[in-house]
């Protein structure tokens, strides 16, 4: 038995990389599958924080990886779903502490305990920490904020995951690819202050799985330790639940892609 | 000695590139020459006047002696030129250029040597001038002593999209891009360029200097484009050419851009 392994990765920090992986490993627990998310940033570890962990961590990835504790004792069950693990990053260590076999080792062993999907949370950049947590991929969630810089970057990480992975080394064909664009504001689209999901297309030459709008649910959400896809009624949560369906082969309209403050009218007449 | 106190180097050595002009000699004829290059200064004092220059002496069948070399020195000086050394050339020009006491200034120095020892070989393709060229990939081995690199070779292909930082190099053909080249993404070629998607990143054909290289792009909001080492850098984009199928090519020293 094998997991398939997800990683979420940019390139660039602070777009949401975390925020999604909690939400997305919540949203395939939600669905039933057996799930295990673990942090690769090694050195600044925050998935703890935001999947409401933090306080029963005791030994992390690391000390997996270097065999100083099992699998079984590293991995932290989620206080609200059974069947969703998290695997901790140290905070002590760097970056130079994993290493692929280590990595592998571990991916193969949560294959073997019958894990379904293992998420795996890329930290920002193109070095190794990033560079591991995408190399067993067998899909790739690349995020991307609707500017130039985060698209740029993402253009570098979908090069990288095209040649740099197991899948490309191999040739065992090429790593699925989702983008999704996150912290979408459509007020600020319509103004033209902010790339809209048709330009970030055009220029990537992939279509987007899913679209998060930009929403104080989700800072207020991170704060709490509550992955956001678990706030029904935030627009981001739902939006995060449609993007887990799509990943499963769901098909699912895209919804808050326009300013909401539309009028009435303007709605009525297709404005 | 106040050494110790030093803790700068006197002077720093560094390699650059720098454009120099090249007087190709035609026929040994020091006062034709003279009176050539003076007409020349004449109508570009600008940019010719006290301008340093190599002296290229390949075209020659047989190299002049040293007296006559000398003489055409003296008549590029005349001229107001400052002769700064010898080009390219054979082991004959470089035993010249020492008893000269001028340096010998060439790129691939065996690409000049007589095949059998008969006439000297055809002049090879100017090297890549300075600027972008500097970025494709350059090889310390000299080139081939017969120029027919485009030869049945055929284009190199290359599925997809040319993502930001990554670097696709045909070497000695054309290159065929069937998506698109991103920012921050180039693509080398030895011979033409066409590429499919669209081109926002960099496209350099004639890499080694072939100035009748081409690039076709379907849909052009390109960051550079350079043909044998001319090339053209676009800040903005053309609202003429954005979004346009274009095609590159090279006119004298300009590089042209027009509509399909």
């Amino acid at each position: 038995m094998t997991a398939e392994i997800i990683v979420v990765t940019s390139g660039k920090g602070g777009v949401g990389k975390t925020t999604t992986s909690a939400s997305l490993a919540t949203g395939l627990a939600m669905a039933g599958k057996k799930v295990a998310v673990i942090d690769f940033d090694v050195g600044l570890r925050n998935l703890d924080l935001i999947m409401g962990c933090e306080r029963r961590v005791v030994y992390d990835f690391v000390n997996v990886v270097h065999g100083e504790a099992t699998l079984k004792q590293a991995l932290i069950k989620d206080k609200r779903y059974e069947n969703l693990y998290v695997l901790a990053a140290s905070q002590t260590r760097d970056k130079d502490a994993l290493t692929q076999e280590g990595v592998e080792k571990v991916l193969e062993e949560l294959g073997k305990e019958g894990f379904d999907y293992v998420v795996c949370d890329s930290p920002a950049g193109i070095e190794k920490g990033a560079h591991l947590a995408m190399y067993f991929a067998d899909h790739a969630v690349v995020v991307v904020n609707p500017e130039v810089s985060s698209v740029r970057d993402s253009d570098r990480i979908l090069g990288l995951l095209a040649s740099k992975t197991r899948r490309a080394e191999r040739g065992d064909g090429a790593i699925k690819q989702h983008l999704l664009l996150t912290r979408y504001n459509p007020a600020r689209v319509a103004v033209g202050e902010m790339l809209s999901v048709k330009d970030v297309e055009e220029i990537l030459g992939i279509n987007v799985v899913g679209v998060i709008p930009e929403s104080e649910n989700v800072l207020a959400a991170s704060n709490a330790g509550v992955p956001v896809i678990l706030d029904d009624n935030s627009h981001a949560g739902q939006a995060y639940s449609d993007t887990v369906a799509r990943i499963l082969g769901e098909e699912r309209t895209m919804r808050f892609l326009d300013a909401p403050k539309k009028g009435f009218f303007q709605r009525v007449f297709g404005g | 000695m106040n050494a110790r106190m030093d803790t700068q180097d006197a002077c720093d050595l560094r390699f650059g590139q720098v454009g120099i002009a090249n007087v190709r000699i035609r026929r040994v004829d020091a006062a034709a020459l003279c009176e050539e290059l003076e007409r020349r200064v004449r109508t570009a004092p600008q940019l010719v006047s006290r301008a340093a220059v190599v002296l290229d002496l390949s075209h020659l069948l047989d190299l002049p002696d040293d007296g006559t070399v000398d003489a055409l020195l003296e008549a590029v000086r005349s001229a107001g030129m400052l002769p700064v050394g010898l080009a390219y050339g054979t082991s004959e020009v470089e035993a010249l250029s020492r008893r000269m006491g001028l340096p010998l200034i060439a790129k691939f120095r065996a690409a000049y040597e007589p095949a059998d020892g008969g006439s000297i070989a055809p002049p090879a393709p100017p090297a890549p001038a300075p600027a972008p060229a500097a970025e494709a990939p350059r090889r310390a081995e000299p080139a081939r002593q017969e120029p027919e690199p485009f030869a049945g070779l055929g284009a190199q292909h290359f599925d997809g999209t040319v993502r930001s930082g990554q670097q696709v190099y045909a070497r000695d053909r054309d290159l065929v891009i069937n998506g698109a080249v991103a920012n921050g993404a180039e693509v080398i070629a030895d011979g033409s360029i066409h590429i499919y998607g669209s081109l926002r990143g960099r496209a350099m054909a004639g890499a080694q200097g072939d100035e009748k290289a081409r690039i076709y792009i379907h849909d052009f909001r390109a960051e550079l484009v350079a043909i044998a080492g001319h090339y053209r850098v676009f800040e903005q984009i053309p609202k003429d050419l954005e979004g346009q199928s274009v095609r590159c090519w090279l006119e004298g020293e300009k590089l042209l851009i027009a509509k399909l």
